[in-house]
């Protein structure tokens, strides 16, 4: 009995120290999240801004993009645009190096759970990373380093259609692409523009079956007038024929005017939870799961070695109530130009589709993983078991069976990271005003009260386009 | 025997697993400006510095400038304009540009007179000599001197990616243009190729 303590001690902590060392940095904290929303809600971006600061270090070392993620779009909304553009151009840096996984955190990963990765981000966040700061640029009127991000946009969309050969699959963006040519037009390249645009519209009709958005209808006047301009009768003929209910002008017309472009932000990105599925490592623990499932045996079962806990992610949508936006812009004279928003991009059917795309593998994954463990806690209760001789051997077995089960259960959780502060959806609004003074006020529906930007003056040139950014939490 | 072998194997994985994370101290060393360091490849100070030098030497080396020193009895003056920005980089168009004209001016072959930046802030300091500074000292207005040649021109890249290898293709491109007709009395094109190639999986 001397020899016995130090023996499973020994086999214990072993197992113990490994476990915990492998556990460090796992299970993201989501009350930032909260914090960050009701800052928002509160309308004090700045706050938002200090909270992902603030959280640096529970972000950890493993999320470092999701940390230049939420600090980006958070410094955005603080309107630090120069400091929002610099974080979101680390965080594209970080994303590429990330390229090169390691063995090392594969193998943690393997033996503990998907957070003890370092987070990549989803293809579309990856395109929103170039979204978010050609906005950057945009707002504070630097066309020329907006349209770097346009030219990477472009890129990333190209690579990304070599590497997703489903036409179903999310391998184009049609908001990115519309933004793009929206750029490309301001800095007076009408052939990019065009180009960019007419992308745009396929994207929008191919994407149509998941992403619960139509092509905008402003998007159609654009190509009609990109065409027109360039003097490509032959699209332009063909695009009046598939749109015949467009309005639209000249491109002439409107490098007399200039325009006002609103990117409105609304509503909350999708959230992440566990989804816990137990499963049957034997036929007996099957039968026994099936008729006679209550909490309690389902915990001994898990204690006991017979079933096996994955954790699987699922999203839970944060819809916003915003169906359009209203922007009103007032001229000198007190003469009113109004326009309406239009969805133009909706990133919960983007987190959804990508999570759909990728579930086959995280639960084959995890299913591996689960196994895996399964076996290590087995060989970590025969190697106890042998330790201590053959007297001794069944209650050492059990114990160490609870323990190494217990922590096999503990350390299973599914990667709940994702870029949450993003919005819902993204809409639009542009309009075309003639050169001069203007008071600018936005409406989202649903509201009573307009935004306050009693403050905001705009002085638009002829030819000039001005970018504005909101965000709704609503 | 083997009690020995599971403990020192249990110590061992242990060992690693807690080094697992520890990060490498801070180092910083001193290299000289001139060293070419490609780390992420990327436009880089090299780049800017290698087609800034090798630009201006050709644009020198062309019979413009002998032509207009022949006519004029003068050396050319010239001007830095706008170099666009066509890349999928957000580059430091400014620091290029100051490559350019650190270049032009130490040839001796050509004069040269501040850019539009400069310009403004040279003409308000101009102003406020005529009202603090002594009738002696004071740099009149309406002497500067008008710039012959107009060097401009615009730095785009090509991109083509697969499976971690990328092609970075940059293509610079200048010219000089005379100011009173218009006229590109030279063009230049200076071309760098890079290939950056990323491990999918390292140790």
């Amino acid at each position: 009995m001397s020899l016995l303590l130090p023996r499973v001690a020994h086999s214990i902590s072993c197992f113990v120290v490994v476990t915990a060392v492998l556990l460090v940095g796992c299970g993201p904290s989501i009350n930032r999240y909260a914090l960050i929303e009701q800052s928002l809600l509160a309308g004090n971006p700045a706050q938002a801004a200090a909270i992902v600061e603030q959280t640096e270090k529970e972000y950890g070392t493993k999320s470092r993009v999701l940390y230049a993620m939420d600090r980006g779009l958070t410094l955005q909304l603080a309107g630090d645009y120069p400091q929002s553009a610099m974080v979101l151009e680390q965080a594209e840096e970080a994303v590429e190096r990330l390229y090169t996984r390691t063995i090392r955190s594969e193998t943690a990963a393997v033996l503990t759970n998907d957070n003890a990765l370092p987070y990549e981000g989803d293809a579309y966040e990856h395109v929103m990373l170039n979204v978010v700061n050609a906005l950057n640029y945009a707002v504070q009127g630097d066309v020329e380093e907006a349209l770097v991000e346009a030219r990477r946009i472009d890129h990333r969309l190209n690579v990304l259609s070599d590497q997703v050969k489903e036409s179903s699959g999310y391998r184009n963006d049609g908001f990115a692409r519309y933004l793009s040519g929206i750029l490309y037009e301001a800095a007076g390249d009408l052939n990019n523009a065009f180009v960019a645009y007419r992308n745009a519209y396929q994207a929008y009709e191919a994407a149509r079956g998941w992403s619960q958005i139509f092509p905008p209808p402003s998007l159609r006047a654009d190509i009609l007038c990109m065409a027109e301009a360039l003097g490509l009768t032959t699209e332009l003929d063909d695009y009046q024929n598939q749109f015949p209910d467009v309005v639209w002008g000249p491109a002439s017309a409107r490098r007399q005017l200039a325009q006002v472009v609103m990117i409105s932000y609304n509503g909350r990105a999708p959230r992440k939870e566990d989804h816990f599925i137990d499963l049957p490592v034997s036929l007996d623990a099957l039968q026994l799961l099936l008729l006679n499932y209550r909490e309690m045996d389902s915990v001994l079962d898990e204690l006991s070695g017979r079933v096996v806990r994955v954790a699987l992610p699922r999203l839970i949508s944060q819809k916003t109530q915003i169906s359009f936006s209203t922007m009103t812009l007032i001229d000198a004279q007190g003469n009113p130009f109004t326009v309406r928003s239009e969805p133009a991009h909706n990133l919960t059917a983007l987190a959804e589709k990508s999570l759909d795309d990728r579930m086959p593998a995280i639960t084959a994954k995890a299913l591996a993983r689960a196994a895996i463990k399964f076996a290590l806690s087995e060989g970590v209760v025969i190697g106890a078991q042998l330790a201590v001789g053959r007297k001794n051997a069944s209650w050492v077995g059990l114990l160490v069976r609870i323990l190494a089960n217990g922590l096999a259960k503990g350390s299973e959780e599914a990667d709940k990271r994702s870029w949450q502060t993003l919005p819902d959806e993204i809409h639009v609004a542009r309009a075309w005003v003639p050169a001069g003074r203007y008071q600018l006020a936005i409406q989202p529906s649903g509201q009573r009260v307009s935004i306050e930007r009693g403050e905001q003056v705009l002085d638009l040139v002829p030819g000039q386009t001005a970018f504005i950014l909101q965000r709704v939490m609503q | 025997m083997t009690q020995t072998y599971r403990r020192s194997l249990s110590a061992l994985v242990c060992a690693v697993l807690i080094l697992v994370g520890c990060g490498h101290e801070l180092k910083v060393t001193r290299v000289d400006s001139d060293l070419v360091m490609d780390l992420s490849g990327r436009w880089n100070d090299t780049d800017s510095r290698v087609v800034a030098e090798a630009m201006v030497k050709d644009a020198l080396q062309y019979p413009w400038l002998g032509n207009f020193s022949q006519a004029r009895g003068r050396q050319p003056v010239v001007i830095v304009g706008t170099v666009v920005n066509s890349s999928h980089e957000h580059i430091s168009v400014q620091t290029f540009m100051t490559d350019l004209e650190r270049e032009l001016t130490n040839s001796q072959k050509v004069t040269f007179v501040a850019g539009k930046g400069e310009r403004d802030e040279v003409r308000t300091e101009r102003k406020e000599q005529a009202v603090y500074a002594s009738e002696e000292t004071q740099k009149g207005p309406g002497k500067e001197t008008g710039a012959d040649y107009m060097m401009k021109g615009a730095i785009a890249t090509i991109l083509d990616e697969v499976d971690g290898t990328k092609v970075i293709f940059y293509q610079v491109d200048l010219q000089m243009i005379d100011l009173e007709n218009n006229t590109k009395v030279w063009y230049g094109q200076k071309k760098i190729k890079k290939v950056v190639e990323k491990k999918r999986i390292v140790f």
